[in-house]
């Protein structure tokens, strides 16, 4: 018979919020990957990465499946968790997906800024490090077979000419989760910044650069 | 007109459909590269003969003509490997034949870093060996789901331990992570309800 | 992006009513929840996905939700009429649910035919109000807007055309804006993620 299965990750426990510690369970941690997921689908740049939540996940998956082997094939319960286990593999599969095209698109961008950031801040995986590191070598090393003929002058691709740039100011839908007193919006077409309030529960479209800092706190979430 | 060639592989690039990549066109980028390398020989040449009363004018243009020359040849590869790239998550890591004639060595070795490097990340994640990215792409509808074998393609042994034969035209249910490869791969079909 | 089955797929797990026709006496403890115990004859909350499931092998009977119902949804549709904005709606799913309901379990969901009417009604009377508020809004050169009590989907149908399309805008204002070198060898080209970048290599 299948248990509740209660975890209690002490280190994931949000250790600034003591007057709000929940215990983490298998459902909190769910609702945080599926809330990234979203986040990471629709924010242009890429987003601290929730590694530590998504392997909380894949090992309820693996207890899941441990047990399921030990059910009979006629219970009902069993089509269940397999659906449910191919819901949750979903999620998760599409997150990481959604990062590594990031990864590809603005590589050079990417390595740049995560090297100017400590371990514990990083965006980055230490396994997501190592593939946009190999796939950056990959794309110059291609690259150098061709322009190795050019002129020589011409033969090196400096960085600048490497970059692409996500879009920070592309607009975003969001939704409020907490109160925020004030967030500026830069009114490039006027040239003046405007200046709102955000209320709890609000939806909103504006420019993603003015609340990106809100979605890595989770205060803002994007749909 | 300088960059002539260079746009002609552009344009035959775009010709072609996104999913497809037309044969390496060494003989199109031989062009360019030497278009180059005669633009350049002629701005140093310019700069020699001329030095007392440079025709800057002339220099910019061929300058102007080499960086286009340049910056279209590195779309041209750099379009050509994304949409190989794209074939590594549709397809998987063995590419068709007819692909396969169509690339450079260098794209060869591309693609088979490319499919290293992709695996190498995906056997890190989870606790176990790994997770396989290029599956699950679309949210599960219900957890069987009935298709049609193409063709007659032999014994598929399922999950359950059971062994199907598959053969052309006769209809299965599946799982849903069993039947998704072979869909793709061409040898079943969803059944539309 | 967002495909419409991912919506779905979020709209899968909203709680719904079903009445099983099996018993099984002990709870079915998923990772997103526990339900049960399932006896026969008796209602129970589950999410739909699961409803779907059994409903698809028979062994339950769906029951509709309080707001699929005729009167309720035409209420829904006078409010809405006289609402300059977006009222706020008994579930941010109301089309997809719909949608899947009828599709699975029509015998369950009495008056099929005219739901599916008034729910249609409903979204395109608001998706109406979303164009032309678009419409103002690129007009206006505005940066912002509230958008309260609009749905995933409703966002998603313009999520396409809107960003972009003011994307494009600010991007040529600032062009304009800024000094405009062109032997600046350090201009950087701009993407977003969603575009499918074949000439994205800007030198």
């Amino acid at each position: 018979m299948l248990t509740i299965m209660d975890i209690d990750i002490r280190d994931l426990i949000d250790e600034e919020d003591d007057d709000n510690q929940e215990e983490m369970t298998a459902q909190k941690v769910l609702q945080i990957v599926e809330r990234a997921w979203l986040n990471e689908k629709f924010s242009p740049e890429i987003l601290p990465h929730q590694t530590d939540y998504v392997d909380c996940l894949l090992e309820q998956i693996k207890g899941m499946e441990g047990n399921l082997a030990k059910l009979s094939k006629t219970d009902p319960k069993v089509d269940l968790h397999k659906l449910e286990l191919e819901r949750i593999k979903f999620v998760i599969t599409s997150y990481l997906r959604t990062r590594l095209k990031k990864i590809e698109s603005f590589c050079v961008r990417v390595l740049e800024e995560e090297a100017t950031r400590s371990e514990e801040d990083a965006y980055l995986s230490p396994a997501e490090l190592k593939f946009a590191k190999e796939f950056a070598l990959n794309a110059d090393n291609h690259f150098d077979t061709i322009l190795r003929h050019m002129p020589h002058l011409y033969n090196k691709l400096d960085r600048n000419k490497k970059i692409i740039e996500p879009n920070l100011n592309s607009f975003v839908f969001l939704k409020c989760n907490k109160h925020i007193d004030s967030v500026i919006i830069k009114n490039t077409l006027e040239g003046q910044e405007e200046e709102i309030v955000l209320e709890d529960g609000s939806q909103h479209l504006m420019p993603y650069s003015s609340i990106a800092e809100f979605v890595k706190k989770g205060t803002v979430q994007l749909i | 007109m300088y960059c002539d060639k260079v746009i002609e592989l552009l344009k035959e690039l775009e010709r072609s459909r996104e999913d497809t990549i037309p044969p390496y066109n060494n003989d199109g980028i031989n062009h360019v590269l030497s278009e180059m390398k005669t633009l350049d020989a002629e701005i140093i040449d310019l700069l020699r003969t001329q030095k007392d009363n440079l025709p800057l004018d002339a220099i910019r243009l061929r300058r102007a003509a080499i960086e286009r020359n340049k910056r279209c040849l590195l779309t041209y590869i750099w379009t050509r490997i994304q949409r190989l790239k794209e074939m590594r998550w549709e397809i998987g890591a063995i590419l068709p034949s007819d692909v396969r004639q169509n690339l450079s060595q260098s794209e060869i070795e591309w693609f088979n870093n490319y499919c290293k490097t992709l695996v190498s990340y995906m056997k890190t994640i989870g606790p176990d060996t790994g997770l396989n990215l290029t599956q699950d792409t679309k949210p599960p509808k219900s957890l069987y789901t009935e298709v049609r074998s193409l063709v007659d393609a032999g014994k598929l042994e399922l999950e359950s331990g059971e062994v199907l034969i598959l053969r052309k035209n006769s209809q299965y249910m599946l799982s849903r992570s069993q039947a998704e490869p072979l869909i793709r791969q061409g040898v079943l079909e969803q059944v539309r309800q | 992006m967002m495909h419409p089955a991912e919506i779905e797929y979020m709209a899968e797990n909203e709680i719904i009513q079903i009445v099983p026709t099996f018993n099984h006496a002990s709870h079915v403890h998923l990772i997103c929840g526990s339900y049960g115990p399932f006896r026969a004859g008796l209602p129970l909350n589950v999410p739909i996905w699961v409803a779907l499931n059994l409903r698809q092998k028979k062994t339950c009977r769906i029951l509709a939700p309080d707001w699929m119902a005729v009167d309720k949804l035409q209420e829904r549709l006078e409010e809405e009429k006289a609402s300059k904005f977006f009222t706020q709606l008994p579930t941010n799913f109301y089309l997809e649910i719909t949608q899947m309901l009828l599709t699975v379990a029509s015998e369950d969901i009495p008056q099929g035919n005219d739901i599916k009417t008034a729910v249609k009604d409903l979204w395109d009377l608001r998706i109406a109000k979303l164009r032309s508020s678009v419409d103002l809004f690129v007009k206006e050169g505005r940066v912002q807007a509230s958008l309260n009590h609009l749905t995933p989907m409703e966002i998603n149908s313009v999520r396409p055309i809107f960003p972009d399309t003011l994307d494009a805008l600010m991007t040529l204002h600032e062009h304009i804006n800024s000094s405009d070198d062109r032997e600046d060898s350090s201009q950087s080209s701009v993407a977003t993620p969603s575009s499918s970048t074949s000439f994205s290599l800007s030198l």
